[in-house]
């Protein structure tokens, strides 16, 4: 058991570091279970980083209002974009003779995010102990990690649907175009349903005060 | 919270409740402080503060007998409180005394033994030494006169070769400074201000403003034929709408811009160097409704210490700034009753008071100091003098009689910085939201928790290295056990 949940807690981090190789075995030699579980662990913690950071970064780095913070919209602005991103990219590259099914794009999605998790939680912290002069290493490794997370969705995209380098990149653009779409037909979608409530309701408010 | 700020906030709570016994019945400013003022926080908000002015009085110049001001367009003080005013339907200059009692009217003058007078003058300026500078704007002159009231000189329409054959001159408003330099803002200029020597002649134009272009209506005019475009509306950069100018011969200009900097502070090139220190840029109302846009600033009013105020026509608030940008308070509003106008047409502050000119009344509304007010602007000329210590006291008590002015506490910070206290320092820069002030104070009691704790990080670290090389060692003698057992 102690060995099996090391190995669960290490398997991210070969990925991160290996990624050609571990994308490889995430697709083709792990359960899809084991690696979905992985998967939303480091999705968990991924928000929980957030509302941490919201919360608890040194008051030169956080821009936040404490009198405005809601944890659960920051978990909300973590978790939207994530699933937008495996819906648009899913919905793609179906279209585009990719391989990958939905469950391991979730996967390498979720692998490729580590990076955030890792650099935020020392820096959190760092943070506080910080001066106005020593906020570009903040800056550089922030960037450092995002650069990283980068680079390993894209290979992950890559290796899950057998595509070219070149391909991957288009993929990864299109998938933000329709996430951009998906977006609009969501807003659309909500302001349509709360005209619709609000016009049953008031028929219902004229039928009852008529009546 | 540590104990020492509990603590702190428990004499804070305790002078404030001693503070509302106290205002009932030993100082009435505390007592009938009106809290219908308003302020933004560092965050951008609109919190309430209390009344930093309050009308006292109204003045029409009819009071000693002489006509009331018809449509009167701006006012100006002078040495020993005296107040002019330029009474525009009336075409004279009213003088009033410290008491705004009329002790003196100027009608016309005398050019070369002709009589003259003004017609419907626009703006006009008096120097420190009482001499009038007349933006006559119905003649096309600006006419200076001395403080006696006798002719000085007359500038006329310029001839220049930076200006068109058929332009007409009509001067607005009127500034000089003390070599006696003429700054003319005249209508239909977009080039800036007009600049005299002090011989009358004009040398050239300074500060002017950009074109703003709405995006929209760029894109029309690019799909617009040549003759459709010729009949559109040109992009002109935004007209001044008031300026004013402070003892060291900045000027300082406000214009109805909408989105590029409606205040501008120019030195003597024509560069806008007004510090935007502040949680945002002077601009007047941060939130506005759509439907009513922002603030229509139409007249500026520098003040000692670098405090400026800006009329805004469109609500009738006056917003004061330091010389950091900092938003101190707001007043007044339109409406019918005392404190409220029409059609506010210009500013000025003399000594502890406001006067605020309305056009279509015809009247001068009297706004005093109230407790907060002379607070704060006390704590401003105090920091601005340099009395840091002063002025952190001063801003205590503003801070008490107004928890929600976040930049007080910057001001307490910095007194505390420089006594050494490090850590309450940090603490109040953080209150005000000052990252800068912040991080200076916070590296100093850095450095000192660092000093005073370094032993132990020290030995700490030393015991850290200890522990690390003896437990490899166990770790590869047992390993090395294992392995001959096996073996």
């Amino acid at each position: 058991m102690l060995a099996s949940s090391r190995q669960a807690a290490r398997h991210p981090l070969h990925v991160i570091f290996h990624p050609f190789e571990g994308f490889w075995e995430l697709k083709y030699e792990q359960s899809p279970r084991k690696a979905r579980n992985t998967a939303l662990v480091i999705l968990a913690l991924l928000a929980i980083t957030t509302v941490l950071k919201a919360q608890y970064s040194g008051f030169l780095v956080n821009m936040n209002n404490p009198t405005e913070l809601n944890s659960l919209m920051e978990i909300v602005y973590v978790l939207v974009p994530v699933m937008f991103w495996c819906t648009a990219n899913w919905s793609l590259t179906t279209l585009m003779d990719g391989e990958g099914k939905f469950s391991e794009i979730f996967a390498s999605t979720c692998f490729a995010l580590v990076p955030l998790v890792l650099i935020q939680f020392p820096w959190i912290w760092l943070s506080q102990g910080i001066a106005l002069e020593e906020l570009s290493f903040y800056r550089f490794f922030n960037a450092l990690a995002a650069a990283w997370s980068l680079y390993l969705l894209f290979v992950g995209n890559m290796t899950v649907h057998q595509f070219t380098p070149g391909k991957t990149i288009l993929t990864m653009f299109l998938t933000v175009v329709a996430m951009g779409f998906m977006a609009f037909l969501c807003l659309l979608f909500f302001s349509l349903i709360q005209q619709i409530t609000s016009f049953v309701y008031t028929i219902y408010q004229e039928l009852a005060l008529r009546g | 919270m540590s104990t020492k700020t509990r603590k702190t906030c428990r004499a804070l709570l305790l002078a404030l409740s001693g503070l509302m016994l106290l205002g009932s019945a030993a100082e009435p400013a505390w007592a009938g402080e009106r809290q219908d003022g308003y302020n933004y926080s560092a965050w951008g908000k609109a919190v309430p503060a209390p009344a930093a002015y309050e009308a006292s009085s109204l003045v029409n110049g009819g009071e000693a007998g002489g006509a009331a001001f018809k449509e009167p367009s701006d006012l100006q003080a002078a040495q020993g409180g005296k107040v002019y005013v330029l009474d525009s339907g009336n075409n004279r200059i009213v003088v009033l005394d410290a008491d705004f009692k009329p002790i003196r009217t100027i009608e016309g003058f005398e050019r070369e033994g002709q009589k003259e007078t003004f017609d419907n003058p626009q703006g006009f300026y008096v120097s420190e030494s009482g001499e009038i500078f007349v933006a006559d704007t119905g003649h096309a002159r600006v006419v200076h006169l001395d403080e006696d009231g006798k002719l000085v000189k007359i500038v006329e329409k310029p001839k220049s070769e930076l200006l068109a054959a058929d332009f007409a001159f009509k001067p607005l408003k009127v500034v000089a400074d003390r070599s006696g330099r003429v700054y003319v803002m005249a209508e239909g200029v977009f080039d800036g201000f007009m600049e005299f020597g002090s011989d009358g002649v004009f040398t050239s134009f300074i500060g002017a403003n950009r074109v703003e272009v709405d995006p929209a209506e760029y894109l029309w005019k690019r799909l617009a034929t040549r003759e459709q475009r010729s009949r559109m509306v040109m992009f002109t950069p935004t007209e001044f709408t008031g300026f004013d100018i402070d003892g060291e011969g900045f000027i300082y200009a406000a214009s109805a811009s909408r989105n590029g900097q409606p205040i501008k502070k120019l030195n003597a090139q024509g560069a806008d160097i007004l510090r935007r220190g502040g949680y945002y840029r002077p601009q007047g109302d941060l939130l506005y409704d759509n439907a009513k846009g922002p603030s229509r600033l139409i007249d500026i009013d520098v003040g000692d210490s670098d405090m400026y105020s800006v009329l805004d026509a469109k609500t009738g608030r006056v917003f004061t700034y330091n010389g950091d940008g900092y938003l101190l308070y707001v007043f007044g509003e339109l409406g019918n009753r005392i404190g409220q106008f029409d059609t506010p047409i210009a500013i000025e502050r003399v000594g502890d008071r406001m006067l605020v000119l309305d056009r279509a009344l015809g009247e001068i509304t009297v706004f005093g100091e109230t407790e907060y007010g002379r607070t704060l602007n006390e704590a401003t000329r105090s920091y601005y003098a340099g009395d840091e210590e002063r002025a952190a006291e001063l801003f205590e008590r503003t801070a008490s009689l107004n928890a929600n002015l976040d930049y007080a506490y910057a001001g307490i910070g910095k007194a505390l910085l420089r006594q050494d206290d490090y850590k309450q320092s940090a603490e109040y820069f953080k209150r005000s939201m000052d990252r800068e002030g912040y991080s200076k104070a916070f590296l100093l009691h850095r450095k000192e928790l660092m000093r005073e704790y370094f032993s132990w990080i020290m030995s700490g670290l030393v015991l850290a290295a200890i522990a690390f090389v003896v437990t490899r060692a166990v770790r590869r003698r047992k390993g090395r056990a294992v392995y001959a057992r096996i073996k």
